[in-house]
């Protein structure tokens, strides 16, 4: 059996590290699509891509959630997805839970782990839907007389089909897409604004998060301020002042659309939440989130054939006095830890240490933490600062992480977090901190690299706050090999000058999006 | 100095156990948990033979074959060495440990050791020692050769042949330290009241012995001791690995492209702490003798089994062929459950898991990617545009090979270039052919004799993780108006206040003075040591040569490790007033912890009347709005008009989470329990949706159901807590908390209903 570690790694120098976010990994992420379907959404238009052929926004919308399930497979096996329509006058199936739906909403996919057959299915709708332009409409035929569904009961249904679908500690999201900006106008509209507040409102507090895409085109622009932004409620209600407008709202062309969900693919979890100290009795509060972070395959799992299926296998580690032939398993909370008695053990009478009643010569699991973390508890110190320059190219061991201050540890947070960043940037200076994230690792001294806000081509938000670095220790640096060497002169420096010069790129920085994994696509039944 | 070649080192051991070595002393030990100071008493042998002991364990914990040691004692009641054997004399000499790489035996012979009713001559000793480690390398000329002495010198030495002894250790490049109890040093500083004549002439004697030595050294135990947990970096010499960069297309254009044959070293690794082994006592069978004075613990081996996994009551796993995905075949689920079977490893097949399927992974069937092995330099770009958050890993050299000085003068060029436009490259690195490609950046860098590249990996775009944060600059009303002062942006007080800090607190020059009298950087990484690598190091050794822990505690980390822990004194003190200024300025706040928050009940609803009914008689048992609805319509009016929401959210600034009202659960569980008795159902889905206390949400809410049953008027409360019971299990199947509900359901419920009817 080719292992799958033949396959392609070579380097499994951090796999210790790529260990920590494991158990967030282990939580899972449950978004249900929620698409309108109205008379605009199925209008036919050239499509962006192919030529002669015509798509409709719903088509788009399905591809993207399409486009999400089949990334999921690899990255979050275990996640669940749904799809919800709602202006559609299609019914619910009377058996399914889609029963209790409200009317005019229609549950396509209900929350289900992600699945192959699921995405199959998926796909061969868009299939059909783009041999015949109409068939999306015959299958899902928008509310005529352009009537809408009540916001509030779409927000309502979406409670009702995440309710029954998805595990409790699961993060929840609705990726909601739609290209009305005023559903409800007119008089009798603000009942229904009211009624959309307050159901909104109960999602939220249900634990789910709507992430809004809304579709922007130039017959028909997208205004927030005509209906939503009085509704959408920020996204962590107990830390964001509600008055405020919500960080994540998208207008997006229906081109990058998919682009615009590939960035909420992931949903937004911190790693940490420790208190941040600036100097003895200044204490702020912040959340570390891993932005940089090697995104993994699926992970294997052992089979076993017993005749007439396939089982599962886990594996399950012991830890065991082994002697010969026999085997005692030790309980966990018996064992002690020490020093190995040496390589050379068998030359030692007995093979174990002989220790006398009432004395003590091995370390308690909770000692031996203490050993790592020095006693310290989880938090950030900061120690000071230096100049920018300071942090060079080659300190650097493992991906950085992200923090962004925390208002509900300690309110003043987001003053003290902000004052500080835009001080450092004024200053071009990094700060030095001693960190402990996690309550079982070793104290690490980072570099605190300020981060100023700035939006992106794509209108994201390259958000403040600061990348702290790992320095390496005076363990981890290696001397250079090798000190001396020959040396170019003058002018085979100028020669290579020429074509160094051609090949500089053209937007000037390494751009990571321009570097898809190809290993991520090459897997089986892809 | 060069990187000494690891391993290929005998080093001799020779231990004065003459009777003067038992005299006693009294050693400090780390303080006790109460504050109160520690001392213990033991004699002189045991405490020097502390640092022999540490010294061994050293090389137990490098367990290199090529590492050896032997002991030789003097002023022993025995004669026995090679010497004596071949030709008589040197009495009391005797060889107590052949030379061999040591284990942990070597450290319990040692710890037998007592001392004796006799004198021993160090010189003999030493004559002995360098004979037999002689004899032992006849064939191993080029092995490293060291000899520890250890006494008290408190007994006389027979010097006059000592010149003789030098040029010989000399001639075989022995090294010798002499580690001498209680000598005076000026650095420690000690000097012993009431030395003997005797030990003051042996002291001098020691220390001129030493000077004539090439190599050799002579000092006090008590510095030894210290400085043996010193941390210091073992220089390691990197491997050079080959590969070849390349600059364009080499196969199709190759007139345009370049290859330069090159070697990639490490340059940072991450060095973790030894781990700990793991002991159990070791179970004798029934009958067998044990000793009742003591236990023996041995190395537990860890064991991996496969055991079969139980699947969901509800859930299939289809199999799917790897090469064929329509061949589904579904897989039942078998009927009761069974006891975990251990399978054989060997008749397993590995698979991926696509979603709630599973495809297995045949032999090969993986394709290879097409990649050649080589660092291809997609482009340039300016290095003030690299993103310093974005690299992921260890650094790399890249040098052009140290045989071609073709190739180094070829690579010297590109480098020079790049180093003066400040331009980094693009690169892909592939670590041999059919590999992972790993994309990242190089970087120039200008040694004072040659030039290289410096390599790191750097995020793919599905590594890059772009979530939303709200801007810390810029606040917007939802009328779409930019707000200028908020409880979340800093006035312009709180800026100066921050700017002084920030200039206070500067550590550019807060280091030590360099030769000129300027003050360097403080904190520089090749000085900061890994705290718990060394740590951990200390207490392995600390543990394997004490005979017990209780008497012997762990001494406090060496000061070297803890040095950079905190600000530098002078920095704090200029910084004084800065800090203070910000505590008043910012006037940061703790929120108190709190257990549970109370959910908004009163919007729970639309306020449409008969939109509630329509709710209630549609909505099937045991789901939670209905629940939610029922609770709010039994116990909290509902709140009319959601309309002034809106005008309530903009009093919900900055205190929101302080205010009492939403602190508290209003049902007041018992301290250490998060579901209270008035409103157990609404605690315990609090807790749910905030999803990270659901085990104890369970046992909790498991334990205030029992509790409010066994009080008196609890029929009063029937419905309520069925209700609670129903929920409590769908929650526990659904969540994994099947055992909590057996148990609690079983065991407790049962069991009080029993007693108290």
């Amino acid at each position: 059996m080719a292992p799958y570690d033949d396959w392609n790694r070579i380097d499994e120098d951090d796999e210790d590290e790529l260990q920590d976010i494991s158990w967030l990994e282990g939580k899972r992420d449950v978004i249900l699509f929620c698409i309108d379907c109205s008379e605009s959404m199925l209008e036919l238009r050239n499509d962006s891509i192919y030529e002669d052929t015509k798509t409709c926004h719903l088509y788009s919308a399905l591809e993207a959630a399409m486009q999400i399930q089949k990334r999921k497979v690899l990255v979050g096996p275990n996640d669940s997805v749904g799809i919800l329509l709602f202006n559609t006058s299609r019914r619910n199936e009377s058996t399914s839970q889609g029963s209790e739906i409200k009317r005019n909403n229609f549950v396509y996919q209900p929350i289900e782990q992600i699945s192959a057959p699921k995405v199959l299915e998926l796909m061969q709708l868009l299939d059909a839907a783009r041999d015949d332009p109409e068939f999306l409409r015959t299958e899902f035929p928008p509310l005529s007389g352009n009537k809408r569904v009540p916001m509030g009961d779409v927000f309502t249904s979406c409670n009702w089909v995440l309710r029954d679908g998805a595990p409790k500690t699961a993060t929840k999201r609705v990726f909601l897409i739609t290209d009305e900006d005023d559903p409800h106008p007119g008089a009798g509209g603000q009942r229904l604004i009211t009624s959309s507040q307050t159901t909104l409102l109960d999602l939220t507090q249900a634990g789910v998060t709507v992430e809004p895409f809304f579709i922007s085109t130039e017959e028909k622009p997208f205004d927030t301020s005509k209906f939503y932004s009085s509704i959408l409620l920020p996204t962590n209600l107990e830390d964001t002042d509600a008055s405020l407008l919500p960080e994540s709202i998208f207008i997006t062309r229906i081109e990058d659309l998919i682009a615009q969900m590939r960035i909420y693919e992931v949903p937004k979890r911190s790693i940490f939440n420790v208190p941040f100290q600036l100097a003895d009795g200044f204490v702020i509060g912040v959340k570390g989130y891993g932005l940089v972070t090697e995104q993994k395959k699926g992970s294997y799992k052992y089979f076993v054939d017993l005749g007439d299926k396939m089982g599962v296998a886990g594996s399950k580690t012991i830890y065991a006095d082994i002697d010969d032939d026999a085997i005692v398993e030790v309980p966990k909370d018996e064992i002690l830890y020490g020093m190995t008695l040496g390589a050379t053990t068998e030359h030692y009478e007995k093979g174990g240490r002989v220790v006398p009643v009432g004395s003590r010569v091995f370390y308690t699991a909770e000692e031996v933490k203490s050993f790592r973390s020095m006693g310290l508890e989880p938090g950030i110190k900061l120690l000071g600062f230096k100049d920018r320059t300071e942090l060079r190219f080659e300190d650097n061991v493992k991906h950085s992480t992200f923090i962004y201050p925390d208002e509900m540890t300690y309110s003043g947070s987001k003053r003290t977090f902000g004052a500080l960043l835009r001080s450092m940037l004024a200053k071009a200076k990094i700060g030095l901190a001693l960190a402990l994230t996690r309550r079982n690792a070793p104290p690490v001294f980072c570099a605190l690299l300020p981060q100023e806000e700035k939006p992106d081509e794509t209108g994201w938000l390259e958000p403040s706050g600061f990348h702290l670095v790992p320095l390496p220790y005076a363990d981890d640096i290696r001397a250079a090999p090798i000190d001396e060497g020959s040396r170019a002169s003058g002018e085979i420096v100028e020669a290579a000058r020429a074509w160094v010069l051609k090949l500089a790129v053209k937007n000037g920085a390494y751009p990571p999006d321009a570097y898809p994994n190809s290993c991520m696509k090459m897997e089986p039944g892809d | 100095m060069p990187a000494e070649r690891a391993g290929y080192t005998v080093t001799m051991f020779l231990v004065d156990v003459s009777a003067s070595m038992g005299k006693t002393r009294t050693v400090d030990l780390p303080d006790a948990l109460n504050g109160e100071p520690r001392t213990a008493e033991m004699t002189n042998l045991e405490w020097a033979l502390q640092f022999v002991k540490l010294k061994i364990q050293e090389m137990i914990y490098h367990g290199r074959k090529t590492e050896q040691c032997g002991v030789i004692l003097f002023g022993a009641a025995e004669t026995k060495n090679m010497i004596n054997d071949r030709s008589g004399g040197y009495d009391h000499v005797l060889n107590y440990i052949d030379i061999n790489p040591p284990n942990a035996s070597t450290l319990a012979k040692l710890s037998e050791l007592q001392p004796s009713e006799e004198i021993g001559d160090p010189i003999d000793a030493l004559v002995v020692g360098i004979e037999t480690q002689r004899t032992y390398l006849a064939n191993k000329k080029t092995w490293t050769k060291k000899i520890v002495l250890l006494t008290d010198g408190e007994n006389p030495i027979e010097v006059e042949d000592w010149e003789t002894i030098v040029e010989k250790m000399n001639t075989l490049e022995i090294s010798l330290t002499i580690v001498g109890v209680d000598f005076d040093d000026d650095e420690l500083p000690f000097h012993e009241e009431n030395k003997s004549t005797i030990k003051r002439a042996n002291e001098t004697f020691f220390h001129q012995f030493t000077a004539e030595l090439e190599n050799g050294v002579a000092g006090t135990c008590a510095l030894a001791i210290q400085e043996i947990s010193r941390p210091d970096v073992k220089t390691v010499k990197s491997t050079l690995m080959s590969s070849i960069l390349r600059l364009g297309d080499v196969d199709t254009r190759s007139d345009e492209a370049i290859e330069v044959v090159v070697k990639y070293s490490k340059c940072t690794a991450i060095t973790r702490p030894k781990s700990f082994k793991k002991f159990g006592k070791r179970q004798l069978p029934h009958g067998e003798q044990t000793d009742p004075e003591s236990n023996l613990w041995v190395e537990l081996k860890m064991q991996t089994k496969y055991v079969l996994e139980e699947e969901d009551e509800d859930s299939d796993v289809e199999m799917k062929d790897g090469e064929d995905g329509s061949e589904d075949t579904k897989v039942e689920k078998g009927d009761g459950k069974k006891e975990p079977e251990a399978l054989d490893k060997e008749t397993l097949q590995r698979g991926f898991k696509y979603g709630s399927t599973y495809v297995l992974c045949p032999d090969g069937s993986f394709p290879k990617l097409d990649t050649r092995k080589g660092i291809d330099i997609a482009g340039f770009f300016k290095a003030k545009n690299f993103r310093r958050d974005h690299p992921m890993g260890e650094v790399y050299y890249v040098w052009a090979d140290p045989n071609q000085p073709q190739q180094q003068v070829a690579l010297s060029s590109i480098v020079q270039v790049m180093d003066k436009e400040g331009v980094m490259a693009i690169a892909r690195w592939v670590n041999k052919d059919g590999a992972e490609p790993k994309m990242g950046v190089l970087c120039p860098s200008v040694f004072e004799k040659v030039d290289c590249l410096l390599w790191v990996q750097m995020p793919f775009a599905d590594d890059v993780r772009k979530y939303t944060f709200a801007s810390l600059e810029t606040l917007v009303t939802k009328n779409g108006e930019q707000i200028l002062k908020h409880p979340y942006l800093p006035t312009k007080e709180q800026m100066d206040a921050m700017d002084n800090f920030v200039d206070a607190m500067d550590l550019m020059e807060a280091g030590e003075k360099d030769e000129e009298g300027n003050r360097s950087p403080w904190f520089d990484t090749r000085l900061s040591y890994n705290p718990a690598l060394h740590r951990v190091k200390q207490a392995l050794f600390h543990g394997a040569v004490v005979s017990d822990l209780n008497t012997n505690p762990l001494p406090p980390p060496h000061p070297e490790l803890l040095k950079y822990f905190t600000p530098p004194k002078r920095v704090l003190k200029r910084a004084r007033s800065t800090i203070e200024d910000c505590k008043t300025a910012f006037d940061v706040k703790q929120v108190p912890k709190k257990v549970a928050r109370q959910r908004k009940d009163g919007h729970v609803r639309a306020p449409d009347e008969d939109e509630d009914m329509l709710l209630l008689d549609k909505i099937p048992p045991r789901t939670q709005s209905q629940l939610r609805a029922s609770a709010s319509a039994q116990r909290l009016p509902v709140k009319d008009g959601s309309g002034s929401e809106t005008e309530d959210d903009e009093e919900l600034l900055l205190d929101q989470g302080a205010k009492p009202s939403k602190e508290l659960p209003t049902s007041g569980p018992e301290p250490g329990r998060i579901v209270g008795r008035t409103q157990p159902l609404e605690d315990f889905r609090r807790n749910l949706v905030s999803g990270d206390l659901v085990s104890k949400a369970v046992e909790d809410l498991g334990w205030v159901v029992r509790d409010i049953v066994l009080k008196p008027f609890a029929s009063r409360r029937t419905e309520e807590l069925l209700q609670c019971l129903r929920e409590l299990r769908e929650v526990c199947l659904k969540e994994d908390e099947i055992d909590a509900w057996n148990e609690w359901a079983f065991r407790y419920l049962s069991l009080s209903l029993v007693s108290c009817h």
